[in-house]
């Protein structure tokens, strides 16, 4: 079989089983005697619960198990705490965190929150039972605008957390933003929605809990992107069992985006329900459920400020931003409204200063959590949205301004005001190579085209800064085995992205063996000592360097028994395309050879059974610095605001590309999120009931394949990061940072001559109409 | 999904025997709108009348210049059938542009009819083209069988067996997409025939309608022009989350305007 | 209980079914096809297709008992009988046409059909012939690239 190398588009181990019907996702797990639950949610945005009558539903037949909070509470199990890495307001006070409870406890805080579990013998039998639940509602008034919730006289949703405010927080340089302004030749202010959106994985959640009451061991298949951390907080925190008791696997997950990675209050029911009952017990969402109860995302209103000199030179950055919480502060929660829109302030432009506050409010609407991208997106939409909007009400052109403020790559290596480590990066020649993709010169003949036949060109490009997160250390270890196979087992996990071939991909080229004999296990508690699942684009950063470094690991102990076997010294033997040669006698071995001779009965001295089995941690020093630039040619209908997307660029810099055709698969699949953001998605509430009006995919617009244009994608590969061993930077996230303003600043470029100057996402046709007419009347 | 007896009778008297019996019988056609609202557990009928198997409800039928479809037929053989696309091109491309592939492969014209969603597509065709829907009691003219949001005119004991379409000189559907549910935000059918012009709107309002101000200035003269000066009333036109009542009204002269003009 | 008889995969299958029972569970749940997956209650998502008698339906929108005397065929029962993948399936995995893998059961088999009743497919077509499948994880162009591959050598393996 052919040996794989980096930077090959390997195709995908996983695909078989995908392709032919044998992925193993949650809601294909059967056990024997295993019983079904479903939650019984809110269906008050804001109500206390006065009563609840379990009497009639559990007297139905095959109902094995209701547990309401009476009884959750009477367990003295706690509560789910959220993780923000943002922990104080600006005082120094710790963020306001409600307590979540795995079921609501007196008080109903957003439609959808759970009341009460029913578990049966079959899916059905619990769902006739939950509707013989009678809960009584005593409705509050709610609220579902952050900036309202924050007024004075806003309903009151927590009781010790006044004026629905979880923390504040401040970022940059404050006074030299204030002078900067003060000076200015020019100030120009936006304000700006970026609008509350869901993750939608095709795969809604579920988990299949078991139990065994004879080991007192609990084990959790659980369709989530972190089964350490989630095992942790269920086990100590909420469970207070330890940990070793609770065994979590996460088995093919279909999708995530973020909306798995957190703390959910659905698997400790289960576990409980599965203790109590001593056998297996299974939840699974429908997608209204999903709608309801998976954390959304986005959601953040701002004040956007730029100060320019009269030549366009950018002085100053200033954001204000009021972050939608939810009712609840979610795992991450706090962070993405705070410092996680914080970092990437200002882009790869150059700012003397900036300056970010926010404030995270409370609201009755379901908890928020990161969503791709994760607050990096909302720091790029503001950006890229003033800018234009500085370029267009003040007679720079719009291309021209960019490439004059962008960061030169003489200015790297530097720290920009939010404490941002930019090591490297080309970003003039990203922006140059993007706009060469563009077709610029047969621009005006497309305009005058789409004009004649009654529509509306624009264009827009916008680049982007990117930085990786998620959790700093990762896991690798591999084990061999004397059927040739060799297990790969990681911490870091894969819920579409292909690390199952990547992963590989990187042991097999460093060992120099054949992809073929990798096998590969993710997402099981008990195949890796600590891992740190999904998220900030963080799977071959870490999984990756993890890997990296303990196929290094055993290329050094393979290169030991090698010289032995040759009869040489270590320094004398070189180690190239998987063959260990000496280079005074030319013997060689190659590593295939070592890894037969590691299972004989009589090794050398020195040398134990299984020597060659390696696990290692792998620290990340600094987040990388991934970047890019978008740009796009849209046509707009004034007749209908109907949006067709006729040209999609971007190149990316992403350092060393492992799989070129993963990443152009991670791009691709982002950029469309990000259009969906930009054109079609919204999560509504109703603000009178805080009732979700959007609540199905009939309501809720997820874009189809008729409405992406063919997308060209390149790549930049002349700014590798040192940062780690592989010089990856993370791409996971990036195209859904950029596609936003390039789509919205596209639109608002084709709409200027009829006085559209702003817009808010998503720029339906409906709201495309609304401001054309808006502009006409103003005329 | 609640308990019902099912049953697949082979003829028509078969079908209104057993829905006659039942306590609250419905019949099950395409099942693309009825399984959905059954899924969600809005709908508890007793017994379910499956008509997939009946075969006097299937066929489509050229005689003279009248095109008769059976109710059973499917959105994909309507949009697939050469007469129906030769004779009366409004009707196959509005058929073709239903729901998805799937469901067009279900749905069924007396399904989408008798359910009268408004948003469906088919409602603006049958009174653009003044069809008449036949059921087992009597001939309904299509003016008279779509009366409300989700009513027709049909009885407890009726089913459609099949709808007549006499062939117009002219014919054209065009539809404007809600984005998330690919329902009609707003459709036209617009008919020119020696009976004079039709247009019917579908999507906007609870139950189709027609317009007499733009069928009047039609038939002095079929062209898009004549429509310019015409603006649409937007009281009592359907606001949502996707668009507002206004804006429905401003798409029904849109929509109206280029089925005109690709009218064939 | 009534009983369904049909063939699933080109083997027949007679069982008792409660008549509110839907094809999709009774794929899933009765025959262990658990390929075949459920990603919404709306119908739209279309990760639910399958062929029945030929025509690609979504079987959370059918019940069960309907399909008595048809022929049913699941993405299990598209490989060739002795291994190896269909081309449409080769295709995909050719092309990166999916990533979390949810979607894909229901995408290969809307594309299969659509490769056999369309002759020569240009990318328009495709990109309207997925107008009832949902993706999350590729942004549709692979897919489409897989589709325009598969349904040729579809057509050079007749």
């Amino acid at each position: 079989m052919e040996k794989s190398a980096i930077g090959k588009s390997v195709r995908r181990t996983e695909d078989f089983r995908f392709l032919t019907g044998q992925g193993k996702y949650i809601d294909d797990i059967r056990l024997e005697n295993m019983a079904y639950a479903v939650v019984l949610r809110s269906s008050h945005a804001h109500a206390t619960i006065t009563a609840i009558d379990t009497a009639e539903a559990e007297a139905m037949e095959g109902v094995s198990l209701i547990v309401t909070a009476q009884h959750w509470m009477a367990e003295g199990y706690g509560t789910i705490p959220s993780k923000s890495a943002t922990r104080n307001s600006i005082d120094g006070t710790p963020f306001r965190e409600p307590p979540r409870h795995c079921l609501a406890i007196d008080r109903v805080r957003y439609v959808g929150e759970p009341v009460a579990l029913v578990v049966a013998e079959t899916l059905s039998a619990a769902r006739q039972a939950m509707e013989m639940i009678s809960v009584d509602y005593e409705p509050l008034d709610p609220v579902t605008d952050p900036v309202k919730a924050l007024e004075h006289g806003a309903p009151q949703i927590w009781q010790d957390i006044p004026g629905n405010l979880c923390l504040d927080f401040e970022l940059g340089d404050r006074d030299g933003t204030e002078k900067a302004f003060a000076n200015a030749d020019h100030v120009v202010s936006l304000d700006l929605v970026n609008n509350r959106v869901t993750a939608v994985p095709i795969e809604p959640r579920g988990a299949i809990a078991d139990y065994d009451p004879e080991t007192d061991r609990f084990v959790l298949y659980n369709a989530t992107q972190n089964v350490h951390a989630n095992r942790d907080t269920f086990a100590e925190k909420v469970l207070h069992i330890p940990v070793e008791k609770l065994h979590h696997i996460a088995p093919d997950v279909g999708g995530g985006f973020g909306a798995k990675n957190g703390a959910y209050p659905e698997p400790p029911l289960i576990l409980h329900a599965a203790r109590k009952l001593g056998r297996p017990v299974k939840w699974i969402n429908d997608r209204a459920e999903s709608f309801l109860s998976d954390t959304h995302g986005r959601a953040q209103s701002s004040r956007v400020k730029l100060a320019l000199d009269k030549d366009g030179t950018f002085r100053a950055l200033r954001v204000e931003t009021i972050g939608d919480l939810g009712a609840f502060c979610a795992t991450v929660g706090p962070f993405t409204c705070t410092g996680g829109s914080a970092r990437t302030q200002g882009g790869p432009y150059a700012f003397p200063a900036m300056y970010y506050t926010s404030r995270a409010a409370f609201t009755n609407t379901a908890p928020t959590d990161p969503y791709r991208g994760a607050g990096r997106p909302e720091a790029t939409y503001q950006v890229e949205r003033i800018i234009e909007y500085a370029a267009t009400t003040l007679g720079f052109d719009p291309i021209e301004l960019r490439r004059k403020n962008l960061m030169s790559e003489k200015m790297l290596p530097l720290k920009t005001c939010m404490g941002l480590d930019i090591d490297c990066g080309n970003f003039p020649a990203v922006f140059e190579q993007t706009l060469e993709l563009t077709d610029r010169e047969g621009y005006a003949a497309r305009v005058n085209a789409s004009t004649a036949a009654g529509k509306r060109r624009g264009f827009a490009i916008a680049p982007y800064l990117e930085c990786t997160g998620g959790a700093p250390r990762e896991y690798a270890g591999v084990r061999f085995h004397a059927d040739g196979s060799v297990h790969l087992a990681v911490g870091s996990q894969s819920t579409g992205m292909g690390h199952e071939t990547a992963l590989p991909q990187i042991l097999a080229a460093q060992l120099g063996i054949s992809q073929d004999r990798v096998q590969y296990i993710q997402a099981d508690t008990e195949a890796t000592p600590h891992g740190g699942g999904h998220g900030g684009s963080r799977g071959l950063e870490l999984g990756g360097n993890a890997v990296g470094q303990s196929a290094g690991m055993v290329v050094d102990k393979a290169k030991a028994f090698a010289a032995a076997h040759l009869e040489t010294e270590i320094d004398d033997l070189s180690f190239e395309d998987g063959l260990f040669r000496a280079q005074s006698t030319n013997r060689s071995m190659s590593m295939d050879e070592v890894i037969s001779a590691s299972f004989a009965d009589d090794l050398p001295a020195g040398f134990e059974p299984g020597f060659l089995d390696t696990g290692s941690s792998f620290e990340r020093g600094i987040i990388s610095i991934p970047n890019g630039c978008h740009a796009a040619e849209v046509e707009v209908d004034p007749q209908t605001g109907d949006v067709r997307i006729d040209g999609y660029w971007v190149v990316d810099d992403f350092g060393t590309i492992i799989n070129p055709m993963l990443a152009d698969g991670q791009v691709m699949g982002g950029i469309v999120q990000g259009i969906g953001q930009a054109l079609t998605e919204n999560i509504t509430y109703d603000n009178d009931s805080g009732q979700l009006l959007s609540g199905s995919l009939v309501d809720y617009a997820l874009p189809r394949a008729d409405m992406i244009p063919r997308m060209v994608i390149g790549y930049y590969e002349d700014a590798p990061t040192k940062k780690n061993p592989l010089g990856v930077k993370g791409a996971g996230e990036a195209g859904c940072v950029g596609a936003p303003p390039t789509i919205i600043n596209a639109i608002l470029d084709a709409l200027r001559p009829d006085g559209v100057n702003h817009i808010e996402m998503p720029a339906t046709p409906h709201r495309i109409w609304q401001q054309l007419r808006h502009a006409k009347s103003a005329a | 999904m609640y308990e019902f007896d099912y049953h697949k009778p082979v003829d028509v008297a078969g079908a209104l025997e057993t829905s006659g019996g039942s306590d609250d019988g419905l019949f099950l056609a395409g099942g693309q709108t009825i399984i959905t609202v059954m899924k969600q557990r809005l709908a508890m009928p007793s017994d379910v009348i499956d008509l997939n198997a009946i075969d006097d409800l299937c066929g489509i039928r050229v005689k003279e210049d009248v095109i008769s479809i059976g109710a059973m037929c499917r959105h994909a053989d309507v949009a697939s059938h050469s007469d129906v696309r030769r004779l009366i091109p409004g009707l196959a491309d509005l058929a073709g542009k239903i729901g998805d592939p799937h469901v067009r492969n279900r749905g069924t014209l007396g399904g989408s009819i008798a359910n009268n969603d408004p948003a469906a597509d088919y409602p603006a065709a049958v009174v653009a083209l003044g069809a008449t829907v036949h059921t087992n009691l009597r001939d309904i003219a299509a003016g008279d069988f779509f009366t409300d949001l989700f009513e027709t005119a049909l009885k407890d004991s009726e089913l459609i067996i099949r709808v007549t379409f006499p062939v117009p000189e002219k014919s054209a559907y065009e539809k404007i997409l809600n984005p998330a549910s690919r329902f009609a935000m707003v459709g036209v059918f617009v008919s020119q025939s020696v009976a004079g012009v039709r247009v019917a709107v579908t999507g906007a309002g609870p139950c189709v309608f027609q317009l007499p101000e733009m069928e009047d200035a039609l038939m002095r003269s079929f062209s898009a022009s004549a429509l310019e000066k015409i603006s649409i009333n937007p009281g009592g036109l359907n606001s949502d989350l996707h668009g507002s009542a206004e804006y429905r009204a401003h798409l029904i002269g849109v929509a109206a305007r280029r089925a005109v003009t690709n009218a064939c | 209980m009534p009983v369904v008889s049909l063939t699933v995969n080109n083997k027949p299958v007679s069982k008792d079914v409660a008549p509110n029972t839907l094809l999709v569970q009774f794929l899933r749940d009765e025959l262990g096809l658990t390929g075949t997956h459920v990603g919404c209650d709306t119908s739209q998502c279309g990760a639910c297709v399958i062929h029945l008698d030929g025509a690609p339906v979504k079987s959370c929108t059918l019940l069960a008992i309907q399909a008595d005397q048809c022929a049913v065929t699941t993405i299990e029962g598209l490989a060739p009988e002795g291994g190896g993948l269909h081309p449409m399936q080769q295709a995909f995995r050719e092309h990166h046409g999916l990533q979390c893998g949810f979607c894909t059961p229901g995408m290969v088999m809307t594309a299969v059909a659509l490769a056999r009743t369309t002759p020569h497919l240009a990318e328009a077509d495709i990109r309207h012939g997925l107008e009832g499948n949902l993706c999350r994880c590729t942004g549709y162009q692979n897919i489409v690239d897989a589709v325009l591959a598969g349904s040729q050598a579809m057509r050079e393996t007749k």
